[in-house]
């Protein structure tokens, strides 16, 4: 005990001289390394591995099949879809709430009585669970008691009830305001961080030189504004390309599968029906399309930066 | 008998030390009742201890149900009621979460160790399980003699390929809920075909006694289904052809039956276009708060519409089989759950004990009065006591004889979500024709 005790009592400061230091880097990134590949890598690799098997719990097969999965989703209509539909849901929700956020940000960013107030308040739908605004808004717009309805109608807009969520040329539209009353707050604070980083040096110098305000937004303020913009507009569409909440409280999908989005046709492939080798080929195209939009939006920042340099 | 012999010794202690724990709450709960129980506490620990490792111990799993008590105290109740078998109860999530459920079934079932032992399904999962092999075949347990004690439309659910793979234990169905108030008005006869009931919805509407003449549940969802099969056997039509490979929607029979539930909304508007989001609980409050005449819905509305709280037309509500179309049989989509054995068990002896007790006339009469469920014995329904303590249970026997399984296959999952969406199409285009040839060649490719 005690020789071994010595042993390594003298050992230790030996070994810190002996090793170099990348190679105590590496041993203290170890940790961190194992953590993050067991929760992340380990998932990704494992789905990417499933999508080339049939595995499926009923049929309790586990063979790996190459390419099949992804030949059967090229030609699944329910998965185009679906496909589309993220994409709608994904670009219209995103360019509302930045331009809506934008909008936001910009009053927030003036300096008015109870400012502090109106800024956390509203916060308030950003921080609700998405579960509440979705019973919120499936109220909101019954068809026969929902308060829109009675607005539209009294304020002669409308004629009669529209069944917003029976009927598939309102339902998804629907669900974009729900996702844009609830998101803009999120969108809105981003953009206000990245105001707030534009000299103030570089308006009053604009405002001497006789700049309105319209030229100041247009030629300070929007340009230095452009890669919060960008990043913001990235994370905003890469979190709603995976919308599942509101749709699979409101509609489940329906109706005439209107409002089938990627994530809810993963899961009814994936959980209802068990097929896990069939449902990781659709999260993997979910992956890749989402690999792809960030890729879009990546690319066109660095140019804006080079351009700018 | 190894078996027997053998379980003990694998897995006694811990086993043991919950049932005596569990055993001693029980007691303790029940000590004004029994007389001996404080003396059985005390004196008799040590034997219970050497009997319970003599009995075959297995498990149950079911979703959880509630009412006056849990399945746990019905599980408990069994375990006092002999002493040959001792049964631990695995709880999963509520039938609401029936689809955790069955993935957490489904994980159980696919390991093939042997656990649970018994379990619940849904009538919708009985196929995959026959046919992944998961489930016993119990006809040599439950000849024919003993099979005709329970209803004709549950059987044929639990019967997979010819076998009987589950144990009938306990059903709801769709019915139809009239208004008596407003029938007395037009006419006073509960209609039996579709056509009468969209003249009298139509006719009470116009004459302005209720907003909706009909209501049903058109949400892309479950539910669709269930209307579907409905309205489909009631004109004599079906899903699927009774070998299970092929899609039979796209006939006749089944295509007009999708057009009257799409001529409710469009041609006779008897039913809001909001019932194409609607499942059961948005039908039912227009229905409950005295706005439609007719509906169709399950069991559960019946205790909510007499509920003077939350109900506008408390004994005015009637319930009826479903209309059906002339020459066709009246029919209700049988839901609950059944139960079934797991091939793989190794205490067979004992697991057939235990669905045999849960079965039984007295379980069955048990659950229907402490949770409200109701029997799958005909027989129990001419019984006095359910008859005074549950009486709307006790009518639905009529509405329960025409109780239609959904289509039997194991590839049921994709089934429905192909149905789901085809029905849904078809209801919101109109195009019945071409959106049923289309779900038929879809559903042909999943079964074929």
């Amino acid at each position: 005990m005690t020789a071994a005790a010595t042993v390594s009592g003298i050992g230790r400061p030996r070994l810190g001289k002996a090793l170099p230091g990348a190679v105590w880097a590496l041993l203290l990134l170890t940790p961190a390394f194992v953590s993050l590949a067991s929760v992340s890598f380990y998932p990704i690799v494992n789905g990417l591995y499933l999508s080339l098997t049939n595995t499926s719990l009923i049929t309790q097969e586990n063979e790996f099949s190459g390419f099949s999965n992804y030949v059967q989703l090229w030609g699944d209509a329910q998965f185009w879809n679906a496909w589309w539909h993220t994409m709608w849901f994904t670009t219209a929700s995103t360019i509302l709430e930045t331009a809506i956020g934008l909008g936001m940000a910009l009053i927030l960013c003036e300096a008015f009585k109870g400012r502090g107030l109106v800024r956390a308040a509203m916060l308030v739908p950003w921080a609700m669970p998405t579960v509440v605004t979705s019973k919120m808004f499936s109220w909101l717009f019954d068809g026969q008691n929902g308060i829109i309805n009675y607005i539209l109608l009294h304020a002669g807009l409308i004629d009669q009830n529209v069944n917003w969520y029976g009927s598939p040329d309102t339902a998804m539209t629907t669900i974009i305001i729900a996702d844009v009353w609830k998101t803009t707050p999120f969108m809105a604070l981003l953009l206000l961080t990245g105001l707030q980083t534009v000299p103030n040096s570089l308006i009053e110098a604009a405002r001497m030189d006789g700049a309105k305000g319209w030229i100041t937004f247009w030629y300070i303020r929007l340009p230095l504004l452009m890669p919060t913009l960008l990043i913001a507009g990235l994370f905003r569409a890469l979190d709603a390309f995976r919308v599942f909440d509101l749709v699979y409280v409101l509609t489940g999908g329906g109706p005439a599968d209107s409002t089938e989005t990627l994530s809810t046709l993963s899961y009814k492939v994936l959980f209802s029906t068990l097929q896990f080798g069939y449902g990781s080929a659709v999260s993997t195209a979910m992956f890749v399309t989402e690999g792809i939009i960030a890729l879009v939006f990546c690319l066109y920042l660095i140019r804006l930066i080079r351009r700018a340099q | 008998m190894t078996d027997i012999k053998k379980g003990p010794v694998s897995g006694s202690k811990p086993a043991a030390h919950v049932t005596i724990a569990d055993r001693r709450q029980f007691l303790i709960g029940s000590a004004g009742l029994l007389g001996a129980a404080t003396l059985g506490l005390g004196t008799g620990l040590g034997v219970r201890r050497a009997r319970a490792q003599s009995r075959a111990e297995i498990s149950f799993a079911s979703a959880a149900f509630f009412g006056k008590e849990t399945f746990g105290d019905l599980i408990k109740a069994f375990n006092e009621s002999q002493d040959r078998v001792l049964v631990k109860n695995i709880e999963l999530p509520p039938p609401s979460s029936s689809t955790e459920v069955y993935q957490g079934l489904v994980q159980q079932l696919a390991r093939r160790t042997g656990t649970p032992d018994v379990f619940s399904q849904d009538v919708i999962w009985i196929a995959g399980f026959a046919a992944a092999g998961w489930a016993l075949p119990l006809d040599e347990y439950f000849p024919a003699d003993k099979r005709s004690a329970y209803f004709t439309g549950t059987l044929n659910a639990c019967t997979y390929d010819g076998k009987l793979t589950a144990l009938p234990w306990f059903m709801d169905s769709g019915m139809f809920y009239y208004r008596k108030d407003v029938l007395e008005k037009h006419g006073g006869k509960v209609p039996e075909n579709w056509a009468d009931m969209a003249t009298i919805a139509a006719a009470a509407q116009k004459a302005g006694d209720v907003d909706f003449g009909y209501l049903w549940q058109g949400k892309q969802a479950e539910v669709l289904v269930c209307d579907a099969v409905e309205i489909i056997t009631s004109n004599n039509g079906a899903i699927l052809a009774p070998d299970g490979k092929s899609s039979l929607i796209n006939q006749k029979a089944a295509v007009d039956a999708i057009q009257f539930l799409h001529d409710t909304i469009n041609g006779t508007k008897i039913s809001p276009q909001d019932v194409l989001s609607w499942d059961e609980e948005p039908s039912r409050q227009p229905f409950t708060s005295g706005k439609a005449m007719f509906m169709r819905n399950w069991s559960y509305v019946y205790p909510i519409a007499q509920d003077a709280k939350a109900s506008q037309v408390v004994d005015k509500v009637g319930v009826a089989p479903l209309p059906a179309f002339p020459g066709g049989k009246r029919s209700a989509c049988l839901g609950g759950y059944q139960l079934g054995v797991n091939a793989n068990s190794k205490q067979r002896e004992a697991a057939i004990e235990l669905l045999t007790w849960l079965s039984s006339t007295e379980t069955q009469h048990r659950i229907a009065l402490n949770f409200g469920l109701a029997p799958t014995r005909p027989a129990l329904f001419q019984d006095e006591k359910i008859k005074t303590e549950q009486p709307f249970m006790a009518s639905l026997e009529k509405v329960f004889t025409g109780a239609t399984a959904r289509p039997i296959t194991p590839e049921y999952a994709k089934v429905t979500l192909a149905l789901q969406s085809g029905i849904s199409k078809a209801l919101v285009s109109g195009n019945v024709q071409a959106e049923m040839d289309a779900l038929a060649a879809q559903i042909n490719q999943i079964v074929g």
